[in-house]
């Protein structure tokens, strides 16, 4: 792993590592499908594992990640790029990496409805594949709040309550000591 | 194509005489001896602290009030209401648990018959009930998911705090318990449910839950914060609190309650001092002229006084021994309370502007109408300063004492002569405080101990907290308990022999009254140098009884309303361990009603 | 845009977008749609394959996911971490503990937890339990495809004696939620070993018989093999994993490749066929039901008879974890099943991705194998990819 390593610093510039619970680095968005492609075709890592995102909302952040493994020498490599958030309905672009594995279209698919990141000459990016005529906020945005959209769309069951403790007990065992009246 | 491909199917019809394997009536199968159906309560168990409410990520659960459940200190008096449109059998509900009451039957059919109470053919209500309340035909299943033993979703043994060996101090005053460090106390502090049971079991009802909260996130300001808003002396509560808190605490039905006492005084012992007045935003008080006299500064008196002076009044208080504090200094023994914590909270009190005149003895320096005189009001808490004696014949003899007045002559730094040989009679908190006091000053002078403690309750009745005994005999005291004083035997004036007891049959008769019997053949005698007698403490009002109008009930306490107003001289306010307690929670609450009361007095149109 | 015309898609920047496949003009009446699904035998699950037909020959399918989206990956962002286990059990039906094992593995690696050793054994011995009563269900399946409804008869009643021992072990016969982090949540019930063997003795029957009665069957052998082929090229391109890559001559296991639980104390190879179709694929899968067998037993023979089953781990009702990301996987009977888990320091998590292996085999590779193929065999290829929608939509 360390002269997969010391290769991906050689040839990119990896702007942050991790190797606590597996190892991550991080690399500029220009630099990723260069990396997966080197990746894949120099250094093995041939199984794209999985391709996600991640909102770090408070930083004005996706950060996006692709996990690649090295079936022959059992290795996982974890690559990380943040791009900048766009305010919906502006979308945040990063690219496809398509040509090298056809199954990241389903992953960028998932990721342009879920988290409005575009991926611009993926195939049927455009088409929804959870949601059916979805014009909202991307759910898996931060930002989205599953609980009020469910308050908003369903409605609570009548005639549930329930008690706190602590305001319980205050009401029927010293509502009078010390409170003013 | 292979032959055999084509007659291999046909083995199919081997199986024609096998038994079919359905099972024709699924409805007598029962669940598994773990299985997760519906759920039972012990409603008597239960307390009704909602840990199962907190945990359910359905919001299945609701906790409402249950005919035949009363609120009581310890007991919510709510009960978990199921939601079985909502539940999803996880069990966490049950292993979260903090009293075990709640499991899971191994039953999962039930429908309803017929008409419901409603007059319905069935409804969804039907399946939203309180468990354990509604006579289900599963509520007195055995089988069904139970959480296992050695599995808890909250850790259930405290984290022990650092201390002193017995050896290390049995011939020191040094403080015996060392504190929390940060890790030990974040991690006590991560054992509590915040279910704040233990709020109304507190005398000053604490904010408990939300300053452990602070404690386990690390945020001490707020935890002071969230103390300081009914309890000004976290240093004392935080060590010789009677915590009776922790006697309630959830979790501890099943585990150690939280060491709620021991994270207060994390709280006051990690921030410094010289924080206080910004942390609190006392820097600047707006004054609003009026000003209020504290007789006494024991805790309720130091409550009150800095209550007062937060709300803006000018206080003064009245302190007839040379230091503040009251029993908390003259009382508890340094190797409990060391002074420089006591003053640490003092100080405080102090530099919100508030007066002490020590040496000044209401009645002899300065007389009560004076004081009505000079201030808009006066809240009194002198304590319980005179040691009650067990009048046995020669119990006036010079060698006999009163723990109250030796605890005092320690703190005031006068010698006390030490014999090889003494006897305590009494099995409260004070009582072990002067053993241990003494034991340590045999030690001293000695390198031995012998000093025996003797009281009529029985071992494990005794009225001082547990480990003050386990402590006290550590540290070579011998503690019988279950025997009560008979004689006093003396050589002459100056010398005495010994204390004659007997075995305690019973403490209290049919009625309820103190009245001990004694097996008089079963007695025992210990040889004694000196006797401390250590059996409680009353009160001293006589400076209030000579010139006001007060009435007084039946057992000579005075009338008063919750807040501690005294009935006919309004502008006078008791509380303490005079007339509530005694312990310093109480006194600390008792002075803030009583503040809160002053305050509400003197604002009000009706005063005269 | 989810009933499109099948018209070349416009890219929202203007620019016209090569799909995979040319694109059917069914305006030209040569072509039929057809519907297959959500509710259908031959998709275990609730997944609907939109074709486009000539005649009986499929010339392009669209799988269409989502009737059973509930959002678990962004629900769990909400919830503390014990309370996803409920959740995370739901994200594939006929085999919950995968989900439990990976997403409690990746709660310990952040949270640095060690587990006690009986949780290692006992939770990869319920891992084994969980993938023999996976694969009974799914050998129904694959025979039902292919109209032979009594094997799955057969299997459904071998699982049903699997489940009856989840029920015993963990009170639940389906969402078990039994593996907690640190641990598991009970130890195994007095002679839980002699049911386990019973049952094991009955699976071996059972697959005695399916081995007559489907392998060395005219009408399966006609019909499977040779049918739905992956080529060993595909399956880095198509992410195949597990069972589907095995059959075509690729050895990946995880259990072998980053052995982890007591899978290292544990004697095996991982089952490995080369012709790569769907007879070969169910006779893997046959195999490897076989070498469950094994590995129960010498999980019984090698485990300690007691011990501690779970790590005291702090309140779980404020845990919080240090910020950190790691994947963690495990061999399912589909193949990788993997929780990629991203904490930021507080009670929740910030994000679990949940790889479920069917989220290639379902979308991309069965568009693409399902092309040119008979409509009669849509639903043996679907079964034999061995796909669950819910892990796809998550």
């Amino acid at each position: 792993m360390e002269t997969v390593l010391k290769n991906v610093r050689d040839r990119y510039n990896v702007l942050h590592e991790t190797h606590t619970h597996g190892v991550f680095i991080t690399v500029s968005p220009n630099d990723v499908i260069g990396l997966l492609a080197y990746l894949k075709n120099v250094e093995g890592f041939t199984h794209l594992v999985l391709l996600t995102a991640v909102d770090w909302i408070e930083e004005n952040q996706f950060q996006l990640t692709w996990l690649v493994n090295n079936p022959v020498l059992k290795q996982e490599m974890g690559i990380r790029a943040f791009i900048e958030r766009s305010v919906w309905p502006e979308e945040s672009v990063m690219d496809s990496a398509h040509h090298l594995w056809p199954a990241a279209k389903t992953y960028q698919r998932e990721l342009h409805e879920m988290f409005g990141i575009d991926f611009p000459d993926s195939p049927e990016v455009n088409e929804p594949l959870i949601l059916e005529y979805w014009d909202q906020l991307p759910p898996y945005r931060r930002d989205f709040d599953t609980k009020k959209y469910s308050e908003e769309t369903y409605f609570p069951r009548e005639g549930r309550y329930t008690r706190d403790p602590k305001t319980h007990m205050e009401a029927k065992l010293y509502a009078r000591e010390g409170k003013k009246q | 194509m292979r032959f055999k491909d084509v007659i291999y199917p046909f083995t199919t019809w081997k199986h024609i005489l096998n038994e079919p394997r359905t099972i024709k009536h699924p409805e007598d199968r029962e669940g598994s001896d773990r299985y997760r159906g519906f759920h039972t309560n012990d409603i008597q168990k239960c307390i009704g602290c909602g840990s199962c409410e907190e945990i359910c990520q359905n919001e299945a659960i609701d906790l409402v009030e249950v005919d035949g459940i009363e609120t009581t200190h310890g007991d919510s008096g709510l009960r978990p209401k199921v939601d079985y449109g909502r539940c999803c059998w996880c069990a966490l509900c049950v292993d979260v648990c903090t009293t075990n009451s709640l499991g899971m039957s191994n039953r999962f059919r039930w429908a309803v018959e017929g008409e419901n109470e409603l007059g319905e053919h069935g409804s969804p209500e039907d399946y939203r009930f309180v468990i354990g309340a509604q006579n289900k035909y599963w509520d007195n299943v055995k089988e069904g998911y139970k959480k296992p033993d050695s599995y808890d979703l909250t850790p259930s043994t405290a984290v022990e705090m650092d201390h002193l060996s017995p050896s290390e101090r049995s011939a020191s005053f040094v403080e015996m318990m060392k504190g929390y460090t940060r890790q030990q106390a974040q991690k006590e502090a991560d054992r509590c449910v915040e279910c704040g049971i233990c709020i109304a079991t507190c005398p000053a009802h604490m904010g408990i839950p939300a300053y452990i909260k602070a404690v386990r996130e690390d945020d001490l300001e707020e935890g002071l914060r969230v103390v300081y808003d009914s309890n000004p002396l976290p240093e004392v509560c935080g060590r010789v609190c009677t915590h009776k808190c922790e006697t309630v605490c959830a979790i501890g039905h099943k585990g150690d309650p939280v060491s709620i006492r021991w994270l207060k005084r994390y709280i006051a012992d990690h921030v410094p001092a010289e924080k206080y007045a910004e942390i609190l935003g006392t820097k600047q008080i707006e004054k609003n002229g009026k000003k209020v006299a504290v007789i006494g500064s024991g805790p309720a008196g130091l409550s009150a006084a800095h209550f007062l002076s937060t709300m803006g009044y000018a206080v003064t208080v009245l302190e007839a021994l040379p230091n503040a504090g009251g029993m908390m200094r003259y009382g508890i023994p340094e190797y409990r309370l060391p002074y420089d914590a006591l003053d640490k909270d003092i100080n405080y009190i102090q530099s919100l502007g508030v007066e002490f005149k020590t040496n000044c003895r209401v009645g002899t320096d300065v007389t009560i109408l004076d004081l009505k005189r000079d201030f808009d009001a006066v809240f009194a808490a002198t304590g319980l300063p005179l040691g009650r004696s067990t009048r046995l014949e020669n119990a006036d003899h010079k060698k006999v004492f009163q723990s109250i007045d030796l605890l005092r002559e320690i703190t005031l730094g006068n010698e006390i002569i030490v014999p090889e040989k003494i006897v305590v009679i009494g099995g409260g908190n004070v009582a072990m405080d002067i053993t241990r006091s003494l034991a340590r000053m045999q030690k001293q002078k000695f390198g031995v101990v012998n000093v025996t403690a003797t009281c009529l309750e029985p071992e494990g009745q005794m009225p001082a907290d547990d480990e003050e005994v386990i402590e006290a005999r550590e540290e070579g005291a011998v503690i019988t308990p279950g025997y009560g004083p008979q004689s006093i035997e003396i050589k002459d004036a100056d010398t005495l022999l010994g204390l004659r007891v007997a075995r305690c049959v019973r403490i209290f008769d049919e009625e309820g009254r103190f009245n001990p019997s004694f097996n008089t053949t079963d007695t025992r005698y210990y040889e004694a140098d000196m006797i401390v007698e250590s059996i409680g403490q009353s009160s001293d009002m006589s400076y209030l009884k000579s010139d006001l109008n007060i009435a007084f009930g039946p057992r000579g306490q005075m009338v008063m309303d919750a807040d501690g107003q005294v009935n006919g001289e309004p502008w006078l306010f008791v509380g303490g361990d005079m007339v509530k307690g005694p312990d310093v929670i109480t006194g600390i609450a008792t002075g803030h009603f009583a503040a809160m009361g002053i305050d509400r007095y003197l604002n009000s149109d009706d005063r005269d | 845009m989810l009933f499109d015309d099948g018209k070349m898609q416009k890219h929202k920047t203007g620019q016209i977008v090569n799909s995979t496949t040319a694109e059917p003009d069914l305006g030209s009446h040569k072509y039929s749609k057809l519907w297959q699904g959500p509710n259908h035998p031959g998709i275990t699950g609730n997944m609907s394959l939109e074709l486009t037909l000539q005649g009986d020959e499929i010339k392009k399918m669209r799988t269409h996911v989502g009737y059973l989206h509930r959002g678990f990956e962004k629900l769990m962002e909400r919830r503390r971490f014990i309370n996803n286990f409920p959740l995370v059990c739901r994200i594939a039906v006929p085999e919950p503990d995968f989900n439990e094992y990976c997403y409690a593995a990746a709660l310990e690696e952040l949270a640095g937890i060690e587990v006690p050793e009986y949780a290692h054994w006992m939770r990869t011995l319920i891992l084994e339990m969980a993938r023999l009563q996976s694969y009974l269900m799914w050998l129904g399946g694959q025979a039902g495809a292919f109209g032979m409804g009594m094997v799955g008869q057969w299997t459904l009643y071998a699982r049903d004696r699997v489940l009856d021992l989840f029920e015993e072990l963990s009170g639940a016969r389906i969402y078990h939620i039994f593996i907690l982090p640190g641990g598991v949540r009970n130890t195994l019930p007095d002679g839980f070993e002699q049911r386990v063997n019973e049952t094991l003795r009955v699976i071996e029957d059972t697959l005695k018989d399916v081995d007559r009665v489907l392998f060395n069957n005219a009408v399966f052998k006609k019909r499977a093999v040779g049918l739905a082929h992956i080529d060993p090229k595909w399956v880095d391109e198509y992410g195949i994993t597990g069972p589907n890559a095995r059959a075509s001559g690729v050895p990946r296991d995880v259990r072998v490749d980053n052995p982890y639980a007591a899978y290292p104390h544990l004697d095996f190879e991982p089952v490995v066929e080369f012709d790569g179709d769907v007879y070969t694929r169910a006779r893997l899968r046959w195999r490897d039901m076989l070498l469950s067998v094994d590995l129960i037993r010498q999980i019984f023979a090698r485990m300690p008879k007691g011990g501690e089953f779970k790590a005291q781990l702090p309140n779980m009702l404020h845990w919080t974890i240090p910020k950190g990301e790691t994947y963690k996987k495990a061999e399912c009977t589909r193949g990788e099943y993997g929780y990629y888990i991203v904490t930021d320091g507080s009670k929740f998590p910030r994000r679990v991705n949940v790889r479920g292996p069917s989220y290639t085999h379902a979308v991309t590779l069965a568009e693409m194998m399902l092309e040119n193929c008979n409509l009669a065999d849509v639903a043996g290829t679907m079964v034999s990819l061995h796909t669950y929608p819910p892990e796809v939509e998550r």
